[in-house]
């Protein structure tokens, strides 16, 4: 079995790649594949591996230090940070306004209720096992 | 004799050097087919083994003729200056059959979307680059040494000095001494000392080409690659740097009469380098494969990702171009070891650089000569 976290980007895929890559990498902090104080590639490395251009990769890193999961680390790479021990009520409103939005955008989709309850429950199985210490 | 002994020594030269050529397919990553990304079936398929085999047949026929006109005509004319005669051909046969099996394996290349591209979070970095930075110190060092050694000594050259030595180590030829004709070589020991270092470094951080699934098998092949490519190309920088330094100190000496020929010392490193920078190919190749073919046998269904694997950005299998790419050096489809990215201003430049100091110093040699 493979174990290695891996980032993958599909050429023909309407979502720009920096967004592939920060969404790829969001998912495997949150889900605790990528453990806070690892230190990801830098911004060449990764850039190089992948044959994207270096400011397509710095631009996933800074998206992803804004919303908190990395570190940007200089030359040495991003490290991933632990997530909040206490959830800040302004950040919770905030996020809450965006979920709200984007089950509202699903329900508008066409998608059942129960069927945008399934979604979610399976976004939140991935999660699973993951609870910051508290 | 001394002509015969140089003629058998090209031959056997060819013979070696023909015979890794042999060996190429050999080396490949599962997929890649003479510069063509096939897919990894296509690859193990009926077609593919059929255009293999006529590389075999083809490159083995080739190398006997190679030898076998050169002998002819050596016998006929034995002249040292015959001896490029016997390398140029078997490299013109070589492009030839690699030519007429990259467009059989055109053919066979798939359709479709372009490959995805992927990379590990999780990868080891590269390793400390403290042997390809030493072979950078000791080109500069040795180089250095050179030219001081050469400069310190220049008034004291008399009118003519050697400006080549045969096999003996006794010189062959003379030219009026000129700062060109005395540190020509001093001057090349540093260019060479330096490139071979600064490649080892690049080559320690060139791009990696994964497959996808099975990325772990694969980066681990890829890193150790990587790392074995690093230390023969710092090991050969050393030794040719080292070789090229004492034959620059030792023609100096001749010049002023201290010593009859070349230094012996100098005479068996290059011979240990040929032999170590063909065994050492040969070794690379059999033991890690191409990018680490032969460590990554347990991935090796997975498909190939990103540019080595995007038939887009491969001009005739053996050169690549990616403007989007930051890569420096990519691996190579067909062969050992890597190739620059012409997409890349900086890796152009680089190669530009390299090529142009060492042909700008060849040429002002010849012009002073």
């Amino acid at each position: 079995m493979d174990t290695a976290v891996t980032v993958l980007i599909d050429w023909s895929s309407a979502e720009p790649v920096y967004a592939q890559i920060a969404r790829q990498i969001r998912s495997r902090i949150a889900s605790g594949d990528l453990a806070p104080g690892l230190v990801l590639p830098p911004v060449r490395g990764l850039a190089s591996d992948l044959g994207v251009n270096l400011n397509t990769v710095a631009r996933a890193y800074w998206l992803l230090e804004e919303e908190g999961f990395l570190k940007i680390r200089s030359r040495s790479g991003a490290e991933v940070t632990a997530p909040l021990r206490d959830a800040d009520p302004a950040t919770v409103e905030r996020l809450r306004q965006q979920l709200a939005a984007a089950l509202s955008r699903m329900r508008q989709a066409g998608l059942t209720h129960a069927e945008v309850r399934q979604q979610a429950e399976q976004e939140l199985a991935a999660l699973a096992g993951h609870e910051p210490e508290r | 004799m001394t002509t015969e002994i140089f003629v058998l020594a090209t031959l056997v030269e060819v013979l070696l050097i023909g015979g890794i050529f042999l060996l190429y397919p050999r080396f490949a990553r599962r997929g890649l087919l003479f510069g063509v990304y096939v897919g990894e079936q296509v690859w193990a398929g009926d077609e593919a083994g059929r255009i293999t085999r006529g590389w075999y047949t083809g490159m083995v026929v080739w190398i006997a003729l190679t030898v076998l006109v050169s002998a002819v005509l050596w016998s006929a004319l034995p002249s040292v200056a015959l001896a490029p005669l016997a390398p140029i051909l078997l490299v013109v046969g070589f492009l030839a059959l690699y030519l007429r099996a990259y467009f059989q394996a055109r053919a066979l290349a798939p359709e479709g979307p372009p490959p995805p591209a992927a990379a590990v979070l999780t990868a080891p970095p590269p390793a400390n680059p403290i042997l390809p930075f030493t072979s950078v110190g000791f080109g500069v060092a040795c180089g250095v040494a050179a030219l001081a050694y050469a400069a310190s000594h220049y008034a004291d050259l008399p009118p003519m000095v050697p400006t080549h030595f045969g096999l003996s180590g006794a010189p062959d030829a003379w030219r009026p001494k000129s700062f060109s004709t005395v540190m020509l070589l001093p001057l090349m020991t540093l260019v060479i000392g330096v490139s071979l270092g600064v490649i080892a470094f690049l080559t320690s951080r060139a791009k990696r080409a994964l497959r996808y699934p099975l990325t772990e098998v694969s980066v681990a092949a890829q890193t150790r690659f990587r790392e074995a490519m690093t230390r023969y190309i710092s090991a050969v920088g050393m030794m040719a740097t080292l070789m090229l330094t004492l034959m620059a100190i030792s023609s100096i000496r001749v010049a002023l009469g201290l010593e009859r020929g070349l230094s012996p010392v100098a005479m068996i490193i290059a011979g240990v380098l040929l032999v170590a920078a063909l065994a050492g190919t040969v070794y690379i190749g059999l033991r890690y494969g191409q990018g680490g073919s032969r460590l990554e046998r347990a991935a090796s269904r997975a498909p190939l990702t990103d540019g080595l694997a995007d038939n887009r950005y491969w001009v005739l299998g053996m050169f690549y171009v990616n403007r989007d790419d930051p890569a420096i050096l990519v691996e190579h489809r067909f062969g050992l070891g890597y190739t620059i990215n012409l997409g890349n201003w900086k890796a152009v430049a680089l190669f530009i650089l390299f090529i142009g100091l060492l042909i700008g110093i060849t040429v002002a040699a010849l012009v002073a000569g």
